[in-house]
């Protein structure tokens, strides 16, 4: 082993289906033992990329490089990649223990090592008791372990996961959550994580990468990602509630949205158009600052959302404190001067 | 138990009694003339043909001792019915299989186009190509000979099996492959070792079909047969005759003929609930 094991580069990927293109040049580094996590609405080219890195697609340009050498003409078997499906895609014909030695047999391991690493990979997920049952016989929890135990059974060198979570109920997903962390914590091999759900990503990754229609838009920390998104796009999809974004004029160190001036800590040498992003956590009724009325309170127990119309705007406040507003109050909107986001109108770039 | 709760529960029963009836009525119009025929079979010929109809009379084996034994025993018939009929579903089900598959997963140009073709086979009347089957086959000297009565079956035997087959293979969720890929497996150990057993329903039903339809078939097998490929129901055929129709022994020969046909629908029953059920597990695949 290298120190070079487990890391993925992708270089100027393009995939194009006919006259569409699904994938706009995709440049990525995934570090050795990272969870990394592809987050994007659905149709943004994040499945494809795993499906790419799987050696299930083919590009249609670029390359894709494991631990430093090119492997973008390799056969999904031959690259040492181990995938859980959506669906799980289970054997239904084969039991759970027949299951999570398929990979093994296929590479002809005998039978009585089967045996051993199909019984350390069950007790891994905690289903070394269900290793007689077919799939059929499984709650979708357990599915999803038996797809997990497949996947470690032969130790590969990256772990790819597509949405791996969306097919259980809340409370399951919310463990599973944690079992999936500590899991990969535990193997330290470099996994490659997608889904749509963007507080799984918050959770789970050790890096984000943002997509958006076949591109790239930014790579970070959850943190990072969160805290200075590189466009209005990534703004408006990461967080719950979505961030609050108003048109503006920036002039000097106010922007002015619908007549109110809102302090900020950056200044403007001209005036000029900008959308300012304020998270709902930031924004808070002031005595002044911009007029608006309240829409609707939810009382969420340990916290609380409002929504507010300003104009034509919906706006949304989040607290931890009960809210002390209620509904069709007129109040002022404002939020501390470091907390704004600002793009620009026209590119949705982050100014 | 309410008066609401009573008047539904003997609703429902009014409904099964109505359900079982119309049930049992076409069941007897199907049965009738296997059940007729099982009777005439254990008749005299006198019997047979005696007015009004005798439903109750000395039972004979005589028929039976006949066409099997005696001097024109269907048994070297069924011999041939056995050769082609079997010859003719082992070929079907190799190539169709793998063309079935092929259809159903691997994308290709003309794929549409070529599963057109196939069904478009389907479509000609058999009538229309007696006589250029035939022409063919006394070219190449194959009338008359198990080879050339296989080859025709298989005209007609391979398209039907592929189209059906291509429905057992679309069935399962094409993840379930690209698992088996990632897993290793290569193209041919998944289809092998993943695909295969969850359409083994489909191929029992198909191999039964195939087999049925060349056990059945009668047009080819008079025209393209002859004396040393006679299968069994052109033998049968053969009591029929301008002087008289032996209609006892042409009853024992269809009983004779109907029963491996009988046996293996017995055996298939099983195989096509269960070929509906490996489709069914949950979590088997996304819809």
């Amino acid at each position: 082993m290298t120190a070079d094991t487990g890391s993925v580069r992708l270089e100027g990927v393009v995939k194009r289906h006919g006259a569409t293109t699904v994938l706009h040049g995709i440049d990525l580094e995934i570090r050795p033992g990272e969870f990394f996590v592809l987050l994007g609405p659905s149709g943004s080219g994040k499945t494809t990329t795993l499906r790419i890195l799987a050696g299930l697609e083919t590009v249609s340009a670029g390359r894709v490089l494991m631990d430093g050498a090119d492997v973008t003409a390799q056969e999904p078997g031959e690259r040492d990649v181990a995938m859980v499906f959506q669906s799980y895609a289970l054997y239904p014909h084969m039991t759970v223990g027949q299951n999570i030695g398929f990979p093994l047999k296929m590479v002809g391991m005998p039978a009585a090592q089967i045996q051993r690493a199909v019984s350390e990979a069950a007790a891994r997920v905690g289903i070394a008791h269900l290793l007689a049952r077919t799939p059929g016989q499984l709650s979708g929890g357990q599915q999803q372990r038996c797809a997990l135990a497949r996947a470690i059974v032969r130790s590969p060198r990256l772990f790819l996961l597509d949405e791996p979570l969306s097919n259980l109920d809340a409370k399951l997903r919310l463990e599973t959550r944690l079992e999936l962390h500590r899991l990969q914590r535990s193997l330290g091999a470099t996994t490659v994580y997608v889904t749509h759900d963007q507080e799984e990503a918050m959770t789970l990754a050790d890096r984000i990468a943002v997509f958006m229609e076949g591109r790239i838009v930014q790579v970070g920390t959850p943190r990072e990602v969160f805290a200075r998104p590189t466009t209005r796009e990534v703004a408006a999809f990461i967080g719950t509630p979505p961030m609050n974004l108003l048109a503006g004029r920036l002039d000097g160190a106010n922007v002015i949205v619908d007549g109110a001036a809102l302090p900020l800590l950056a200044r403007a040498d001209a005036p000029r158009d900008v959308v300012v992003g304020v998270r709902p956590g930031d924004l808070r009724v002031a005595p002044r600052g911009l007029p608006a009325v309240v829409e609707r309170v939810e009382d969420l127990g340990d916290s609380s959302i409002v929504s507010f119309t300003a104009g034509e705007r919906l706006l949304k406040l989040k607290s931890d404190r009960p809210p002390a507003v209620e509904e069709g109050q007129a109040v002022h909107l404002a939020f501390a001067p470091d907390a704004a986001h600002l793009f620009d109108p026209q590119t949705g770039a982050r100014l | 138990m309410t008066a609401s709760g009573d008047s539904r529960a003997s609703r429902e029963r009014a409904r099964g009694i109505a359900l079982a009836a119309i049930a049992g009525v076409g069941l007897a119009i199907w049965a009738f003339p296997v059940i007729w025929g099982l009777l005439t079979s254990f008749k005299t010929e006198r019997d047979v043909l005696a007015y009004p109809p005798k439903f109750i009379f000395e039972p004979t084996l005589a028929n039976y001792r006949e066409v099997l034994f005696g001097a024109s025993s269907i048994l070297p018939n069924l011999g041939s019915s056995l050769v082609v009929s079997v010859g003719a579903t082992l070929l079907t089900m190799l190539f169709a299989v793998p063309a079935a598959y092929a259809l159903a997963r691997l994308r290709y140009p003309a794929r549409r186009a070529s599963g057109f073709y196939v069904l478009a086979t389907q479509m000609l009347p058999p009538v229309g190509l007696i006589i250029p089957y035939y022409l063919a086959l006394q070219k190449v000297g194959g009338l008359d000979t198990y080879t050339g009565l296989i080859v025709i079956d298989l005209t007609f035997s391979l398209p039907f099996a592929i189209w059906l087959m291509v429905s057992y293979f679309e069935d399962v969720p094409y993840e379930m492959e690209e698992a088996a890929l990632l897993d290793r497996a290569g193209r041919v150990r998944a289809l092998w070792h993943v695909i295969l057993p969850q359409v083994r329903g489909g191929i029992a039903v198909t191999t039964i079909f195939v087999f049925l339809n060349a056990w059945n078939e009668f047009l080819f097998a008079v025209v393209l047969g002859g004396n040393r490929v006679r299968t069994v129901t052109v033998a049968m055929f053969n009591f029929i005759s301008v002087e008289q129709t032996q209609w006892a022994r042409l009853a024992a020969g269809a009983m004779l003929a109907m029963a491996p046909v009988i046996l293996i629908g017995l055996f298939a029953q099983r195989h096509i609930v269960k070929g509906l059920t490996v489709g069914a597990v949950k979590g088997g695949g996304r819809r």
